[in-house]
């Protein structure tokens, strides 16, 4: 039994095409080795069926099998899906606690302590203005001293109202953050419309026995996005379409090519989505700092005006405060007598009383939640990056690997190159040295 | 799994150290170029509320600093008043004990009468003594003279009581109840300075063997009873002075005391930062030259 004359040339040949497609996926490594969501492709390489060539063993009379060369089976994607699963459960996470640090560094920063423009600095003067008062509290020699517990009151009442005023900033902020991400072309429908395209594609290519390992990519990184928005889970359905649970909505936000959008949230959707909400909800923190600033500004003008006869502030939250009398109008006593004094001694001496301790117990309120806040976002940003790294690991492109197997496949290439040669100098020995008889 | 390292991964891990790096070093300048260790109340939660704590305290000495340095200028005022008034009292006592020997004649008498009014007047002027425009022995009707010049001896203001705030929660009375010495005048009949004073005069004129006998025996008793009272209210105003100079010099020994802990908590220990931020710089900058070093590493390099 003899083998066809040309096999030689057909294996020399597939060995040529496979290893030049071998060295084009390579070729795509490194030029997407900087592509955001690329995942690194390797060619599987198959030996071809092969020849089989019966009884050339004359003793025993078994056949042998002869190898017809390589071919590319599969062009595979090197991927891990549960160091994506865990990768997306640690983004939602770090998302959440750097939205929430971003949000209150802001409120902390209105409060613009320790420094000499907060409301404790202003506080104090306005102590000290009222322990002046009671130095020389006549209308004639004290005018003066009078003033300036109005100023120093009127500048303590306006950076209550400013405090509050950018405090409910902060807080109308996050809402329309949030309703710009949730809205109509908002971020999330955005990538739950893209995600439901790709899945209707990516279905119809599996059915045609493609691999759409472009699409995979696209809708990887889409989901990698979706996951810094709120948690989501991706179940992988046998027609190969993603099914992604959104935060805590009732329905699945994407289903096959369904979008179910928009839906109702939680502060339990986790996410930038759930900390926007936590935030801003009745017993989030912003609302809190707002509710405890209006506590302190209401004990403020209770306990000053208690010593009056004429209130001296008006309004009992942080937005309303003001002052409520004219300098001719603020006396240093609730007597006739204008040279007494017992109102502004009782008034300064509300110094560290009531409301001073209450502002200095939510500045370090605030300061515990930033602080908190910003320790967890470190702490994730880590495990978020070893995640990472671990996917890096497994996907992403080493230039070093892939210049070894440029090198290999090249190598591979030539020699399959030679062996075409060999076959041909082979062939030559036949038809050019053998055939002399006719000639 | 980790076998494989990457070149994204050794970017982003070197970019990600010498963030964090270049941060800490920010973060080390910051506290050197302010002097403030707690910028923020996230950086230290619980100093955040001490330094507003101590700041009030502080603040609150310098107020109280300055209303017991009041105190102190007006009860001097009011100290001088009196020894003024004293002078007065022992004037008169030393003419009342040369009008009683009974060699003087009427027309001595009456000079020393006159003497007498005179010393009269400027006793209510000094009971008229304004410090900062206040009356101080108005008790608190302060913009009203205690007593009118002339004949009317009634005395005007009220005997409520001026106190300053010497620190958190303490006061202390400066005001004199000048009243209790002078009285209301002759028409009242109180044996007061005033009273004694007018009847002394009104002996001195008299002219009677009554009028001389008073001069001895009543008039020199009721004068030395009231230089009683005198010496009363003197050591009552002596010993407020001396209690607001106490508080003055306790209330700087709490100022130094404040501000050292003050300093502690919010100030940067400038050796110990300083040292800090020289070793970040020198650990940053090994960062950067290392990491130049190994981004430009390949097998790129090395194959021909």
């Amino acid at each position: 039994m003899s083998i066809p004359t040309l096999q030689g040339l057909q294996t020399a040949l597939s060995g040529l095409l496979a290893e030049q497609q071998a060295l084009d996926v390579t070729g795509s490594n490194i030029t997407n080795s900087d592509t955001e969501g690329y995942t690194r492709e390797t060619a599987d390489l198959q030996t071809n069926l092969p020849i089989t060539i019966p009884a050339t063993n004359s003793i025993t009379g078994r056949g042998a099998q002869l190898g017809t060369g390589v071919s590319v089976g599969n062009i595979a994607r090197v991927r891990n899906s549960y160091l994506d699963a865990q990768y997306r459960t640690q983004n939602s996470a770090l998302s959440n606690a750097s939205t929430q640090a971003e949000v209150l560094s802001q409120a902390q920063t209105a409060f613009n302590e320790p420094s000499s423009a907060g409301i404790a600095s202003q506080l104090s003067t306005f102590w000290s203005a009222w322990t002046s008062l009671a130095d020389s509290p006549t209308s004639e020699a004290g005018q003066a001293a009078k003033d300036a517990v109005v100023a120093d009151g009127k500048q303590l009442a306006t950076t209550f109202n400013q405090l509050s005023a950018q405090l409910s900033t902060i807080a109308s902020q996050a809402k329309e953050q949030f309703t710009s991400l949730t809205g109509h072309g908002g971020e999330v429908e955005d990538y739950a419309n893209q995600i439901a395209q790709l899945n209707h594609q990516i279905k119809l290519a599996e059915e045609a026995g493609q691999q759409p390992n472009n699409m995979l990519d696209r809708r990887d990184l889409l989901l990698d996005k979706l996951s810094s928005l709120a948690n989501i889970t991706v179940a992988e359905q046998p027609d190969h379409t993603d099914t992604v649970t959104f935060g805590d909505a009732a329905k699945p936000l994407v289903e096959g090519s369904t979008v179910n959008w928009p839906q109702a949230l939680t502060e339990k959707a986790g996410g930038q989505l759930g900390a926007l909400l936590g935030l801003t909800g009745p017993k989030g923190a912003l609302t809190a700092i707002q509710t405890s600033l209006d506590g302190v500004a209401e004990t403020l003008a209770t306990t000053v005006n208690e010593h009056l006869s004429k209130p001296f502030f008006s309004g009992n939250t942080a937005a309303t405060l003001a002052v409520a009398v004219t300098s001719k109008e603020v006396s240093a006593s609730t007597g006739e007598a204008e040279g007494g004094n017992e109102a502004a001694l009782n008034i300064a001496a509300l110094r560290g009383g009531a409301a001073e301790q209450d502002y200095a117990g939510l500045i370090g309120q605030v300061g515990s939640e930033v602080r908190s806040a910003k320790d967890d976002e470190t702490n994730l940003q880590t495990t978020v990056t070893a995640i990472n790294d671990q996917r890096q690991a497994v996907s992403g492109v080493s230039l070093d690997e892939e210049m070894t197997s440029l090198i290999t496949f090249q190598r591979g290439y030539q020699a399959s190159a030679r062996t075409l040669t060999a076959m041909d100098q082979m062939l030559e020995t036949l038809i050019e040295h053998t055939g002399t008889a006719g000639l | 799994m980790t076998d494989r390292i990457t070149h994204e991964m050794v970017t982003s891990s070197l970019l990600s150290n010498l963030n964090t790096s270049l941060a800490s070093l920010e973060r080390t300048g910051e506290e050197l170029s302010s002097g403030r260790t707690i910028l923020e109340p996230s950086d230290n939660p619980y100093g955040a509320g001490q330094i507003i704590d101590l700041q009030s305290q502080l603040d609150g000495l310098t107020s109280y600093a300055s209303a017991t340095q009041d105190g102190i200028s007006w009860t001097n005022t009011a100290s001088s008043a009196l020894s003024s008034i004293n002078n007065v009292v022992a004037r008169v006592r030393e003419l009342l004990v040369q009008a009683a020997n009974g060699t003087n004649n009427q027309g001595d008498l009456n000079t020393v009468a006159q003497e007498v009014e005179q010393l009269t007047e400027s006793v209510k002027q000094d009971a008229n003594t304004q410090y900062a425009g206040q009356y101080v022995f108005s008790g608190t009707a302060t913009t009203t003279a205690p007593y009118q010049p002339g004949a009317n001896d009634e005395y005007q203001a009220n005997n409520e009581t001026v106190s300053r705030a010497i620190g958190p929660g303490a006061t202390v009375t400066v005001s004199s109840a000048i009243s209790t010495l002078l009285g209301n005048g002759e028409a009242s009949g109180d044996g007061k300075l005033l009273d004694t004073l007018r009847t002394i005069v009104k002996n001195l004129r008299g002219g009677t063997a009554e009028d001389r006998e008073a001069l001895g025996t009543t008039d020199l008793t009721n004068i030395d009873n009231n230089t009683e009272t005198l010496r009363q209210l003197q050591a009552v105003a002596g010993s407020v002075t001396d209690q607001l100079q106490t508080a003055l010099a306790r209330n700087e020994d709490m100022q130094t005391s404040i501000s050292e802990s003050l300093s502690n908590t919010q100030d940067t220990n400038m050796a110990e930062v300083s040292v800090a931020y020289s070793t970040e710089q020198a650990a940053y900058q090994a960062a950067l030259r290392a990491s130049a070093t190994i981004v430009q590493e390949s097998l790129l390099n090395f194959l021909q």
